[in-house]
């Protein structure tokens, strides 16, 4: 008895031991195929696959008839072997146009308006502080009427003109805070060094505290260009033929709701990634020079 | 012998102090008029407890600090609210840090480099000559692309004092210049001090490292609550101390 109880100990200790060792290994496969790049796409699929059919079943409840072959045209076509822009590809570019030019003076006005904060002139700050209060403390389509309808017919302007104001004024007075904090952020003693050496108030903020300020502020300037491509939709209210307006267009046209809407949100997305990946690429090259 | 007093003739105290206060605005007086005057090419070294007012008085030198009443004069120019003064003095007085403060975004070249060329309006050739020559009398010749966070503490300093003296300084001021290194670094930017106290440097220094008073400094000022207790050679200091609270200070330091 004694003999066959050994055994079956021996035998039933033995089993265990291989039952453990496979679900470790198991265990051990299974993290490693969570963990791999293949999965990574395989949920991000799973995902998509998910939000699709969501999609799908809504607008099936909603009796909607896509007609996604129709929307290609209007983006862009070939005429006569020719290449031609469609009314979306149109706006695409006036947004870009206007994104531009707001991004630099939005930048320009952000700095300036940082200056004079941080300046020692008195008028300087109140006009800062005032010029931030107002803009920030007020909506941007409001703004953007005020210019177009009140302030353009005085000053002559149009409405590129006004929209590119209006929409740098708003976005200078977010990105002038950002400025604001990457410059206080730059320590005492690199002024003090600044200073010890000679270098003037041009010099040290050209060479010393711009180029470190700018460095840390990076990301969230580029969150507000972001706000300022998407927040440069508003300027389709005052008749500019910009991405959003095309759209409008085009759905009035053609009731293609969801597929111009959809095909205008992806043309935004392309714009905001393509300046997002650029800033990074930036980003990485200022690091290494570190 | 005017036109050689007006540029540059020969004053024999480049740095004249005269009752000197400064309150801070948090209500600390940190310096409670005091006088002093400074030789040419002499090396002062200035010792006294934290608080007692080395720092400020050192700060004050070169306009850093605001002096609420009294006067400073460096070689004849006086430290004054007119700017042309106030930047000429800039120029001419180079300081040195505890805390190095070098540019982080530039090599080593570029540090000692920009003075030269946005102050001094040098071509990047001329510049790039000078700092080579002064990053080899610091002994780092070979670190000139570096950027500073690659080098170490005793390397960032001994930059930091190319730096300063690429501008061609008449006084150089040392703020606590070797305290925030470790041990094994301190010696090598005290002799790149020493080497320039040799040369002929107007130097003031605060500092901790007695060693260093006593080899090269003509002059030491005990320093406490804002104003001079006791100055002498360095040798006075050792061997007869005559304040008590001197003597104080000294046992415990050495």
């Amino acid at each position: 008895m004694s003999q066959a109880g050994a055994l079956a100990v021996e035998f039933n200790s033995g089993y265990s031991k291989m039952i453990q060792y496979d679900a470790k290994q198991l265990r051990r496969i299974w993290f490693v195929l969570m963990r791999s790049t293949a999965s990574d796409v395989v949920k991000f699929l799973l995902l998509v696959a998910a939000l699709t059919w969501l999609m799908y079943r809504g607008t099936e409840m909603m009796g909607y008839h896509w007609q996604w072959h129709r929307v290609p045209r209007y983006i862009a076509g070939f005429e006569d072997g020719r290449f031609t822009r469609g009314p979306l590809l149109d706006g695409l570019l006036l947004t870009f146009r206007i994104s531009a030019w707001s991004l630099v003076l939005a930048f320009c006005f952000g700095l300036v308006t940082a200056l004079l904060r941080i300046s020692n002139s008195f008028m300087g700050r109140v006009i800062a502080r005032g010029y931030l209060e107002l803009i920030r403390n007020t909506p941007l389509l409001v703004q953007l009427f005020f210019l177009y309808f009140v302030l353009a017919p005085v000053l002559g302007i149009g409405r590129f003109t006004s929209a590119v104001l209006a929409l740098s004024l708003f976005e200078g007075a977010y990105a002038s805070e950002i400025f604001r904090a990457g410059i206080l952020s730059v320590t005492r003693g690199q002024w003090e060094a600044a200073y010890s050496l000679g270098l003037g108030t041009f010099h040290t903020y050209r060479y010393i505290v711009l180029p470190q300020a700018i460095r840390r502020i990076l990301p969230p300037l580029t969150s507000q260009a972001v706000s300022l491509v998407k927040d440069s939709a508003l300027v389709s209210t005052v008749a500019i033929y910009d991405l959003t307006m095309q759209g409008q267009v085009v759905i009035s046209e053609t009731f293609l709701t969801f597929e111009i809407w959809f095909t205008v949100a992806a043309l935004y997305l392309v714009v905001t990634v393509v300046l997002s990946t650029v800033v990074s690429v930036m980003e990485n090259r200022l690091r290494v020079a570190d | 012998m005017d036109a050689l007093m007006k540029d540059g003739a020969y004053r024999e105290y480049i740095i004249e102090v005269e009752g000197i206060s400064k309150t801070f605005p948090n209500g600390v007086r940190a310096l409670t008029g005091f006088s002093t005057r400074i030789r040419r090419s002499s090396v002062v070294v200035v010792i006294g407890p934290s608080g007692g007012g080395k720092s400020t008085f050192l700060r004050c030198l070169n306009g850093l600090e605001e002096i609420d009443s009294g006067s400073i004069v460096i070689d004849g120019i006086p430290l004054d609210d007119n700017k042309k003064n106030r930047l000429e003095i800039r120029k001419e007085v180079g300081m040195v840090f505890q805390s190095f403060n070098l540019f982080p975004h530039m090599t080593v070249l570029e540090n000692v480099n920009l003075a030269q060329r946005r102050v001094r309006r040098k071509t990047k050739q001329e510049a790039t000559e000078t700092t080579m020559e002064l990053l080899k009398k610091v002994d780092i010749p070979e670190k000139a692309n570096s950027y500073p966070s690659q080098l170490s503490g005793g390397q960032q300093q001994r930059v930091a004092i190319a730096r300063a003296r690429a501008m061609m300084p008449k006084v150089m001021l040392f703020d606590e210049a070797t305290s925030a290194l470790d041990p094994e670094m301190i010696g090598e930017v005290l002799d790149v001090m020493k080497t320039l106290a040799r040369e002929g440097m107007t130097m003031v220094v605060v500092t901790h490292e007695m060693g260093f008073a006593r080899e090269v400094s003509d002059r030491v000022i005990f320093m406490e609550n804002g104003g001079i207790v006791e100055e002498g050679t360095a040798e006075h200091f050792f061997s007869n101390p005559q304040e008590e609270r001197t003597k104080l200070f000294l046992s415990q330091i050495l």
